[in-house]
């Protein structure tokens, strides 16, 4: 009897828990009704670990994002041209050795101090004294020369300079002390940090004494969260936008609705294109199998990218042709046209014939590749199968490997590993392709190609910076070389991923620039322009 | 109708486990290259005829993946019991035979070793060895001798004074041989049973260890790497990612306890009505 009790009062409760799930998809009226506050849920890897301060990578990071918090001498915009914020005007002297801006004169720090050209000159000399995460080798010293000039005094010429100021945050020099600055950081920026639980949230509050335009949300709430979290949060109604992946696009929520942004989050396979041997520091670089350009060119057209996409991420994606499709610098010459036969006659010609497992050979040698994707990050590990999968049709039997970032990189010279880039500054194509004093090859993955390094170069120092872009695009194909198809292929890019977020109905969100790589601050590069439809 | 034999009940219970469990095994390796396959022609599919636990977001087939996992998991458990129990004779035999100072030192190595969480053993050693198979064997092997040790030196110890032995002694047989004849029948039990009580906890603390994401590398069909993909999914109503695999690992964990259970029964019976 009493058995039956028990059991019967456990069928309820399991009964309720059913009911309580459901009827959490419905609460829409737990959101409070105000107009200038909104609530969002990022990954738990967007939460700036050192903090807001600009120095220790706050948007100048490995994730490119206006700070918010702090003013910017430029700004990207939409359409990734450079635009204006706290500078006036800016040029660059004919060497391209020195940079002088001239900032607007009405901008106090959120403590009432006027910001200064020494406040800039200070915050540049301690990036490039402190960042560990960005690169100001090439700036010598900044100096205020009166109290709106600043002067940079660069090591190198330095062409895209403008693209480093558009995301550097200017930080108070009276009240800056790094210890601190991170967890409390004074800014002129249009939003005032109000509240920091470390691993939980982070409220920012409308700077009053913004001197641009006054954010219409005045309140933005940014909950740190996993994606399964995130997603329960918004079937429990409990924020206005959250990230989400293609796992869950085809999931609807009342209330809500999935909006797709555009990026340059790409994903890509490095192919290392020297044969395999050993380096001063006892690593293993090279691949014999991709050290032929002619299996590399195989590769890149024996991709169906489109496939990829709709098989992996559910069709939120666009095929990536280099690392900076769409941007001003890209050069269009490298898109290609998915060819199996074409993939097949180039892998013949380099002397790979099909054998009769399907697995081609030569000289009695297997067509075998290992690729390495992040472990733990499941697209990439899907993208990674799916390449693995359409390489096998080639004749290219795979083997899937997953390592962790400590040993990656140096895996990486020698193994295809499935990365992901994507920024808005042409430096990216130096980063993967300009070969190294020290090594003569590329950081990343081996390679090296005297023209390409030419030109960016080149590029870096032009004096002018729309002129550069044409020069970057020459680095990618002038006509007889390169990094594309018809060059020398060291890349092999597969995707562009789409950031999705799930939005609640009423809310729209300002225009976005194509999102770089990073899933999470990007988005709010514009939230004080963000609007609730009454 | 005639009452079974307790004893040839035990024995049957007992072979037909170890078949099922080494049919598992062998099935496991067959279908292993199967199991990694990725069909995105056939992603998420809920658990059907054709594929009884269904499929994952790479178009995996769970059932295959679910067999080849727990395969693993049994070969992980072989390996590490098999090292562990070797670690625990030697370790045991020692501290009981060597001295006080011996015993005093491993005594304290027991201790330290049991001290420390289980897990964060676990993970801490993966971690050092470099994670994936070696890591997660070594990690296992090294945090599990302790408990079986301590039996054995405990049950040498008390051997050590019987009455038998001390005349057997008196009476000049070797120490080779009173090893041999008198305390080796006496252990054997106990370190058997020990033996197999090890499996469970070795594929849990695989399981774990590889859930958490310290353990084998996620293309590997393990138990572990599974559930912590099916964890992503479970939000979107995917339950048979998670459901299936975990139940087979819980059967199997219990499969090895009974074993471990019936097995004391088989080769110590005075120990049951102790």
């Amino acid at each position: 009897m009493r058995f039956w009790k028990i059991r019967g009062l456990a069928l309820l409760l399991g009964l309720a828990l059913i009911a309580g799930c459901q009827g959490g998809t419905t609460s829409q009226e737990d959101r409070q009704e105000s107009t200038d506050s909104v609530i969002i849920a990022m990954g738990p890897t967007s939460e700036p670990e050192a903090g807001f301060d600009p120095a220790f990578g706050w948007g100048a990071g490995e994730h490119v994002h206006e700070p918010l918090i702090q003013s910017t001498l430029l700004v990207t915009n939409t359409d990734l041209t450079i635009g204006y914020d706290l500078a006036t005007d800016y040029y660059a002297s004919e060497d391209g050795l020195t940079w002088t801006v001239t900032l607007r004169d009405d901008v106090h720090f959120t403590d009432g101090e006027p910001l200064t050209a020494a406040d800039v000159a200070f915050t540049y000399n301690t990036v490039k004294a402190s960042s560990s995460v960005n690169d100001f080798t090439m700036l010598d010293y900044a100096e205020a020369t009166d109290d709106v000039t600043v002067v940079f005094h660069m090591n190198r010429a330095f062409s895209i300079w403008p693209y480093t100021m558009a995301i550097v945050g200017i930080v108070p020099e009276h009240a800056y002390d790094s210890a601190s600055y991170g967890t409390n950081p004074i800014g002129s920026g249009r939003y005032i940090l109000k509240q920091w639980d470390r691993g939980q949230q982070v409220i920012l509050e409308a700077n009053p004494d913004y001197y641009g335009e006054e954010p219409a949300m005045k309140r933005v709430t940014i909950l740190f969260m996993e994606e399964d979290a995130a997603f329960l949060a918004v079937q429990a109604g409990q924020v206005d936008v959250a990230y989400t992946s293609a796992t869950y696009s085809d999931q609807t929520v009342s209330g809500y609705s999935l909006a797709s942004y555009a990026s340059v989050d790409n994903r890509g396979f490095n192919l290392p294109a020297i044969m395999q041997t050993t380096d001063a520091e006892g690593r293993t670089i090279g691949n014999d199998l991709t050290a032929d350009v002619r299996v590399r060119r195989a590769i890149n057209i024996g991709i169906d990218r489109q496939e990829m996409i709709d098989n992996v991420l559910n069709g939120y994606g666009t095929p990536a042709y280099s690392i900076c499709d769409q941007l001003p610098w890209y050069n269009e010459a490298s898109e290609v046209e998915y060819d199996p036969e074409a993939a097949a006659a180039l892998l013949e010609e380099a002397g790979w014939m099909m054998g009769e497992d399907g697995v081609r050979q030569k000289e009695g040698v297997r067509a075998e590749l290992t690729l390495l994707y992040a472990n733990g990050d499941s697209v990439r590990q899907a993208l990674t199968a799916d390449f693995a999968n359409q390489l096998g049709e080639l004749g290219i039997d795979c083997t899937l490997e997953g390592v962790g970032w400590d040993t990656a990189y140096d895996r990486a010279l020698s193994t295809p590993l499935l990365w992901g880039w994507g920024a808005h500054t042409p430096m990216e194509l130096y980063n993967i392709y300009h070969s190294m004093a020290d090594t003569g090859y590329a950081e990343y993955s081996p390679y090296a190609n005297e023209t390409v390094d030419t030109y960016m170069d080149q590029a870096l120092a032009s004096s002018d910076l729309e002129e550069s872009y044409a020069l970057w695009q020459l680095a990618q194909w002038d006509g007889t070389t390169g990094v594309t198809q018809e060059g020398d292929i060291p890349w092999v890019w597969l995707v562009n991923i789409d950031h999705l977020y799930w939005v609640r109905d009423g809310l729209t969100i300002a225009e976005q620039k194509i999102h770089p790589h990073g899933h999470g601050w990007s988005l709010v590069n514009n939230v004080d322009q963000w609007r609730w439809s009454s | 109708m005639k009452r079974q034999n307790s004893r040839k009940s035990t024995l049957l219970f007992l072979g037909v486990t170890v078949f099922l469990l080494l049919f598992l095994v062998v099935i496991g390796l067959g279908v292993e290259e199967e199991a990694t396959v990725t069909d995105f022609t056939r992603t998420n599919l809920a658990p059907s005829l054709r594929y009884p636990f269904g499929t994952d977001w790479m178009g995996r087939d769970m059932f295959l993946r679910t067999l080849a996992g727990l395969s693993l998991s049994i070969r992980i458990g072989l390996l590490t019991a098999g090292v562990s129990a070797v670690v625990a004779l030697l370790l045991g035999v020692a501290a009981a035979t060597l001295g006080p100072r011996v015993d005093g030192c491993i005594s304290w190595c027991i201790d330290l070793v049991m001290g420390i969480p289980h897990i964060l053993l676990v993970m801490l050693i993966s971690i050092a060895c470099g994670r994936g198979f070696v890591g997660v064997v070594t990690g296992v092997a090294l945090s599990h001798w302790t408990s079986l040790a301590r039996l054995v030196r405990g049950e040498i110890l008390q051997l050590r004074q019987a009455p038998y032995m001390l005349a057997a002694e008196k009476l000049g047989v070797s120490r080779f041989r009173q090893a041999r004849l008198h305390m080796l029948p006496h252990i054997l039990p106990q370190f058997l049973t020990g033996l197999v009580l090890l499996f469970p906890h070795a594929i849990l603390h695989e399981a774990s260890v590889t859930f958490l994401g310290f353990g084998l590398a996620s293309e590997q069909p393990a138990i572990g790497v599974i559930l912590s993909e099916s964890m992503r999914y479970l939000t979107t109503g995917k339950w048979w990612l998670a459901l299936f695999p975990g139940l087979a690992l819980v059967l199997v964990v219990i499969l090895f306890a009974l074993l471990g259970d019936r097995l004391r029964r088989w080769l110590d019976p005075a120990s049951v009505h102790a």
